[in-house]
């Protein structure tokens, strides 16, 4: 199977380095305090935020700070087959655990000490990089929340291809997904699968991070738009 | 200064209608209307959108107002059918509720709510005659397609089964059956444009008369509504679930007769010409969900 045709055009038209179309909106969830749906190509990724609450369980408050909880999980008809999984998919627990550590960074959690904020991620179309766009979504949600942040954190995965989709993910090569906190230009997340050469990983990860910072320009138009339309319908702009 | 009093007085309102929350119906019902200045027998704004999920064989997301969302997919597999029904396909069915939907709905409890309106569905589905089971055989005896259902509500706001069910019409309506053949043994095996057979392969694979989507019978179409004292609320929202609550759900298919009636106890009774008006109320409804449902059809692309 070709992954780059002689005329250097992966299987769905694009360049190698190329991102895919990215498209997102917020509030979309009337229900919860910030909702975002995300979408990277064919990959659509909805994320809602509740919080920050009164803690459910009061052994797990923490006084100083909020604690931040994520779940993580796939709609059944989102993949090409249909697999039944159960509720303690361990696949989905890791991801839960990895986005909730990289959000945690980013919320200024000691602003809100003793409470709860809970992130929801429920993938609706697989296609590859749903941990990126799961992140990406959970950033434009709690940014909808109001939920203070120090800096938006965006995530993009790469490989020998910049933001693979699933026929190329499935290819075997590496797959490096990386979480950045583009202001304060610092990586959250590095996750990396499959074997490779140190000085090849040097470019995969500059490539993730160009990705990255692609990310971070559309979702600060997105958040800006959105800015405006609230202050529109506030009557503060005219 | 003007604006600052309107807020003032809307945050007012605001606190009447979380500390009193009916007394602050009934004063809307006297007039005979609802908050959202809806009158008492009219269901929100509506609307279908077929085939939302391309990694589904059938897809369909219904929201009712602005906020009620489902989505909802199906996706086909092959099985063999059970030795006394051996040309007939099955149909799984499979409601969720993720904690997105609502604050209600807390990760590691998993929502009453859910199951019952599982069970619901696939009642009315399979009782209603909508699908014919024999259309999704593939070859008698040998192989069928079982379809599973998954809707997931996205956005909770009352009246959750009249949503899932028009979701799941849609997605049954615009179901496309993949092109498969079966080869000597029985093996049932996609058909692609560009399948090449083997050179040593003598085997003729038997194709079958390919059925491109499903006919559906009596659709059903449903209404749910609220009973307090002498008020029919037709289509709650969920703040309107929540302080009355008792419910009824109809479920008529497009000639107007009954599939499904449904009341769960709750404190308010229902004396006969109650369940007339809302029975009168959702033959209302079934003519607006059957142009919704044909609008939707007609954007569809066709095969």
């Amino acid at each position: 199977m070709e992954y780059i045709s002689p005329e250097g055009l992966r299987l769905d038209g694009r360049r190698p380095l190329e991102m895919r179309q990215l498209h997102a909106q917020l509030g979309v969830v009337d229900k919860a305090d910030g909702s975002a749906i995300f979408e990277m190509g064919n990959t659509k990724v909805i994320a809602a935020v509740y919080g920050p609450h009164e803690v459910q369980s009061k052994n797990q408050q923490l006084p100083d700070q909020a604690l931040v909880r994520c779940e993580y999980s796939m709609a059944n008809f989102s993949t090409g087959d249909r697999p039944r999984r159960s509720k303690g998919d361990r696949r989905a627990t890791e991801i839960s655990l990895v986005i909730r550590q990289t959000m945690e960074a980013a919320i200024l959690t000691h602003l809100m000490p003793r409470t709860q904020i809970d992130i929801f991620v429920q993938v609706l179309q697989a296609d590859g990089g749903t941990r990126a766009a799961c992140i990406n979504a959970a950033t434009l949600a709690i940014a909808d929340a109001g939920i203070p942040m120090c800096d938006l954190v965006t995530s993009c995965a790469a490989g020998y291809l910049n933001n693979m989709n699933y026929m190329e993910d499935s290819a075997g090569g590496p797959d490096v997904t990386v979480g950045l906190m583009t202001k304060m230009d610092k990586l959250t997340l590095l996750q990396m699968d499959s074997k490779l050469p140190m000085d090849i990983f040097e470019t995969v990860m500059q490539l993730a991070i160009e990705g990255c910072k692609a990310i971070v320009r559309y979702i600060q138009n997105i958040l800006l738009e959105n800015t405006k339309q609230l202050e529109y319908q506030r009557g503060l702009r005219s | 200064m003007t604006s600052q009093a309107a807020l003032a007085g809307e945050i007012e309102v605001e606190a009447f209608r979380r500390l009193y929350p009916l007394q602050f119906y009934e004063r809307h019902l006297n007039d005979n209307v609802r908050p959202d200045a809806r009158p008492l027998g009219r269901a929100r704004a509506t609307s279908l959108a077929l085939g939302t999920v391309p990694t589904a064989d059938g897809s369909a997301m219904a929201k009712i107002g602005h906020t009620q969302t489902m989505l909802a997919g199906v996706k086909l597999e092959v099985m063999t059918p059970a030795t006394d029904a051996p040309d007939e396909g099955r149909i799984a069915v499979d409601f969720q509720m993720p904690p997105i939907c609502s604050p209600d709905v807390r990760p590691g409890r998993p929502v009453d709510t859910a199951a019952v309106i599982s069970e619901q569905l696939f009642s009315v589905l399979a009782s209603s005659g909508v699908i014919n089971l024999k259309e999704l055989s593939i070859s008698k005896g040998q192989a069928a397609w079982m379809a599973y259902l998954d809707i997931y509500c996205l956005d909770a706001d009352g009246a959750l089964f009249d949503a899932a069910l028009l979701a799941a019409i849609g997605a049954f309506a615009h179901l496309r059956f993949p092109a498969v053949s079966m080869t000597e043994e029985g093996k049932v095996i996609p058909l692609s444009g560009d399948t090449v057979l083997e050179d040593g392969n003598k085997e003729q694979p038997k194709v079958q008369e390919q059925r491109q989507q499903l006919t559906l019978g009596k659709i059903p179409f449903s209404l749910t509504c609220m009973l307090h004292k002498k008020y029919i609320l037709a289509d709650p929202t969920a703040e309107e679930e929540k302080i009355f609550q008792t419910t009824i759900t109809v479920v008529l298919d497009h000639s107007g007769r009954l599939v499904s009636f449904y009341k769960p106890g709750g404190s308010a009774l229902a004396s006969t010409s109650t369940i007339q008006d809302c029975m009168a109320l959702t033959r209302y409804r079934v003519k607006e969900l059957q142009k919704i449902l044909d609008e939707a059809l007609s954007e569809m692309e066709p095969v």
